[in-house]
């Protein structure tokens, strides 16, 4: 099966007044053909700086890469390229949506131009041709009356309709990979279903490879086939929907894990949140980055990182309680 | 939108009733006579004005008659030139006013938006710096002190360009540049911190992660929005322009009708400043109502939320 | 790279390590002032206004002469020792009358600025707090104020009541409250909806407990911000007012008026202007960089 993106030990740090802050500290991950990829955590977890750097929409200064390659299609280091040759990427190649919908949108240009906008540029369509394709578009993400619709302002749509419309946007030119960045995150509940639904239908009509950003574990069951979790600027576990919902091996997924409601639950288990905060990535810490919140910290966790180790087939995870010389048992 | 419009007409209706009003009672509720604050008037003068404003007889019924007169269009005769009547000073004077303000807010709107669209583009470079350092510059000079000096050493020391008077094209650079320098500045610092927001709008990334070029962003997504705002600012501006028209007319020697206000206020010419006041502020009154109305149709925001009502 | 023995691998003492990674926390207002020390332009702004305001209050007593005192002996001087910033046509002391101006200037501006916090915070407080019916009036009155040309307004009151820094303030009192008030009003509204407001509410807290620990220091960084901005206009307002000859009485001296002044001699006593342009200037100069500092510190959206 062919990667359609291949993310390798990808730095990525923000100058501040206040210092460099090390957002993105080596993250490494692939994503094959077709597939769904979710990457959960909590916010400032460096998931959306991840998902922005493939795109390379974050403005440089203030950021930078500091290291890493980010190849798309097994041939383009996106990290490499300049930006104009990125733009021709953009949009056609891979595409984003982005959290809230509310804003998302430009509130002074109607919804049609903001869809043709990136068909004339990249396909070289006539605004004609454009139209008809973007009212095409409009019907596929399931909004109806799509010719009264599109010569409308985004304040004319709800909250889940304009989330619709940027996902027209971002599947106009049928881009093999699609971004999407808490894309329920800003809805209603009842909203996020449809709009997951919707996602998961429109991967089977374009075929798109999707990463879906979230901290929604719930959204991640539903859509993904491998999750990535990332703490602290780094994946500290990653393998198949099923490893890491009924095999997960890190403290932080457990604990990710146990801090949501599950309807399948028979046992009627309490909500366990995770004590303490996140570390402040201005300066890392330096062992592991979850130990001081880590309930099975060992001595070694607060001195050394740990690296990440193959658990078995896809199954992949960083933390010392693994290394055979762990004498505890834990679970 | 023709219940906004309506709506707004109606409140215009209601400040030129206010200002109106309190000229009227400027007039006639300071302690005793107000035209006998003046020793420049002639006793035959004064008995001139008292016939006209009728001040022997019921305060309501020279109210009354005070407003009748403004609806006609008629605001009395100038105290300094008895001869001739207010509105005939205006219709003779305003051209030239008109036509320095128009110059001056075409041109200094023009500048200042380009000086705030490239500051915004520079943001924390060198150009940025520049361009904020001539927009706090502009505003820490009055015109009057401005004016002069310019028309002292390009005027009279350099001799380049025309120091006074309202003869040629040349002799309209020196005034509208001093008259321009307030308004560049506003406009400038307004249109940056306007860009600089939307820059970091969320529908920014949205463009750019279609791939569109820098340039067709600022073109198509950046410049639409980050102008609407300006265009608030129009209404002030002409005011602010209409104002500085009063100086800048008097240092070089223009006639215009802020001549005659700053004469009129020099020589205490009551009846002249107070229907130039009324002219003046009916003239404000109709920018700023233009102004929102036009900010109605710009905005689609506004257009339809206003449509729907 | 240290070694690893086996004894690293035994549980971690629990330890409160939590403390240790946040970063040390501080209130809004220091963090503000930490941000506005960062911005080099602002501070200047800040000192040369200290310094500004110091020699407005001491720099007359610097020098012998009174504001209004003509020394018939020495019209005209160039700076010299004896006058510093030598004379005008009246032989008065320049010096003298400059800080005198300057002080002059900086009180009407202060008055405006209280006129801002007393009539415009006040307005705008009520109008948005109670909202409703209250609100809608309210707001109908500041819409048709706000479109009075303030400027000849104040013009005519001026001719009408004579000339005056009480009439200058009082004409400010008309409308110059107006962009406070309408800023007062949309911060208090938006500062309403916040869930820490309702939950003061519905905890009981009287509406002056909740104006006075909720709303107002909250929007304060906004009035703070205004303030910057309406004190420097006030002082131009005076000076134009000075220009038509309407600013203050003399013998009494203001900036504006030392610059109509220094306007009227600027061909053959060039320093006459000088001193009160470079005071003018600077002092707005100064305003207008605090002000932007003021606001890139003090305002959430332009905070990173």
């Amino acid at each position: 099966m062919k990667n359609i993106l291949e993310v390798k030990d990808l730095k990525v740090s923000f100058h501040t007044y206040a210092g460099e802050v090390q957002a993105v500290r080596g993250v490494s991950f692939e994503l094959r053909k077709g597939e769904v990829l979710a990457i959960v955590g909590e916010s400032g977890c460096g998931k959306s700086v991840t998902s922005q750097t493939i795109m390379r929409l974050i403005p440089s200064p203030p950021s930078i890469i500091k290291a890493g390659s980010i190849i798309f299609d097994e041939t383009i280091d996106l990290v490499q390229l300049s930006l104009k040759e990125m733009e021709s990427i953009r949009g056609s190649e891979i595409g984003m949506i982005f959290q809230d919908p509310m804003t998302s949108l430009n509130p002074t240009m109607t919804i049609g131009k903001q869809i043709t906008e990136g068909l004339v540029k990249h396909q070289g369509l006539t605004q004609e041709k454009a139209q008809k394709q973007a009212i095409e578009l409009l019907l596929l993400v399931g909004i109806s009356r799509p010719e009264t619709r599109i010569k409308q302002y985004p304040h004319e749509f709800s909250g889940g309709m304009r989330q619709r419309v940027m996902i027209a946007i971002s599947l106009a030119c049928r881009p093999k990979l699609l971004i999407a960045d808490e894309p329920t995150t800003a809805l209603d509940v009842t909203i996020q279903a449809q709009i997951i639904d919707l996602l998961k239908d429109l991967q089977d009509k374009i075929g798109s490879s999707i990463i879906i950003i979230t901290h929604n574990l719930g959204v991640v069951a539903d859509i993904a086939q491998r999750v990535a979790v990332m703490y602290a600027g780094k994946i500290v576990e990653q393998g198949t929907v099923d490893d890491i919902f009924y095999s997960a091996q890190h403290p932080y997924t457990w604990g990710l894990l146990h801090s949501i409601l599950r309807l399948d639950d028979e046992e009627k288990s309490e909500l366990v949140p995770i004590e303490g905060m996140p570390p402040d990535l201005l300066d890392p810490p330096l062992g592991c980055a979850f130990a001081a919140r880590c309930p099975h910290a060992l001595n070694i966790c607060l001195k050394e990182d740990p690296q990440t180790q193959i658990i078995q087939d896809e199954h992949s995870m960083a933390c010392w309680l693994m290394d055979k010389r762990v004498k505890v048992k834990i679970c | 939108m023709s219940r906004f419009i309506l709506r707004r007409f109606f409140y215009m209706l209601i400040t030129f009733w206010m200002i109106v009003t309190v000229t009227f009672v400027l007039m006639h509720n300071l302690p005793g006579d107000p035209f006998a604050n003046s020793e420049k008037l002639s006793t035959q003068q004064r008995a001139l004005l008292s016939k006209q404003y009728g001040l022997d007889r019921p305060i309501l019924v020279q109210y009354e008659e005070y407003l009748l007169h403004i609806g006609q269009g008629d605001l009395g005769v100038s105290f300094a030139y008895p001869t001739r009547k207010v509105t005939d000073i205006i219709k003779e004077s305003f051209p030239a006013s008109a036509e320095l303000g128009a110059e001056s807010i075409i041109f200094s709107v023009l500048v200042g938006l380009i000086l705030g669209i490239t500051a915004a583009l520079k943001h924390n470079k060198s150009w940025d710096y520049t361009a904020m350092f001539i927009a706090i510059v502009g505003v820490s000079i009055p015109s009057f002190v401005l004016g002069p000096i310019l028309q002292y050493w390009v005027g009279v020391k350099w001799g380049i360009l025309p120091a006074a008077l309202w003869d040629g094209p040349a002799n309209r650079i020196l005034p509208a540049l001093t008259l321009s320098f307030m308004t560049i500045a506003i406009t400038a610092r307004m249109m940056r911190t306007s860009m600089l927001d939307v820059l970091n709008a969320d529908y920014i990334k949205t463009a750019r992660s279609k791939g569109l070029s820098q340039f067709a962003i600022i073109l198509r997504h950046t410049l639409r929005n980050a102008i609407l705002p300006i265009v608030t600012v129009l209404g002030p501006i002409t005011v602010n322009v209409i104002t500085g028209t009063l100086v800048v007319e008097q240092i070089f020697a223009i006639p215009g009708l802020g001549k005659y206000f700053v004469q009129a206020v020099y020589s205490n010419d009551y009846t002249l400043i107070m229907g130039l006041t009324i002219f003046y502020s009916l003239l404000l009154i109709v920018v700023m109502f233009l102004t929102d109305i036009a900010y109605g149709f710009i905005d689609p925001r506004i257009r339809l939320a206003k449509g729907r009502n | 790279m240290p070694e690893i023995t086996d004894d690293l691998f035994a549980p971690a003492p629990k330890q409160d390590q939590q403390q240790k990674i946040t970063r040390p926390s501080i209130t809004y207002w220091q963090d503000a002032w930490r941000r506005l020390k960062k911005n080099k332009f602002a501070m200047a702004g800040f000192y040369f206004l200290i310094a500004i305001t110091l020699m407005a209050i001491i720099g007359p007593y610097l020098q012998k002469s009174g504001y209004e005192l003509q020394h018939l002996a020495a019209r005209n001087e160039m700076p010299n020792g004896a006058y510093w910033f030598g004379t005008d046509e009246f032989g008065r002391d320049l010096w003298v009358r400059l800080w005198w101006g300057t002080r002059i200037s900086l009180f009407i501006g202060i008055m405006a600025a209280l006129m801002d916090l007393c009539i415009g915070v006040l307005y705008g407080g009520v109008s948005a707090y109670y909202g409703g019916k209250i609100d809608d009036i309210m707001q109908r009155f500041i819409e048709v104020v706000y479109s009075i040309p303030y400027l000849l307004i104040t013009v005519l009151l001026i001719v009408m009541m004579g000339a005056g820094i009480w009439t200058i303030i009082f004409a400010y009192g008309i409308t110059g409250w107006i962009s406070m008030a309408r800023l007062v009003r949309g911060q208090v509204l938006s500062l309403k909806e916040q869930e820490y407001v309702l939950a003061a509410t519905s905890l009981g807290a009287s509406s002056w407990r909740i104006i006075t620990k909720h709303l107002i220091p909250n929007a304060l960084s906004f009035i703070i911000i205004q303030i910057t901005f309406t004190i420097p206009q006030a002082i131009f307002t005076e000076a134009f007012l000075s220009f038509l000859g309407l600013g203050v009485k003399v013998p009494l001296a203001s900036l504006g008026m030392l610059l109509s002044d220094g306007v009227g001699s600027m061909r053959v006593y060039p320093w006459r202007l000088l001193f009160p342009a470079l005071v003018f200037s600077l002092m707005m100069v100064s305003f207008n960089l605090l002000g932007d500092g003021l606001r890139d510190a003090l305002d959430p959206k332009f905070r990173k």
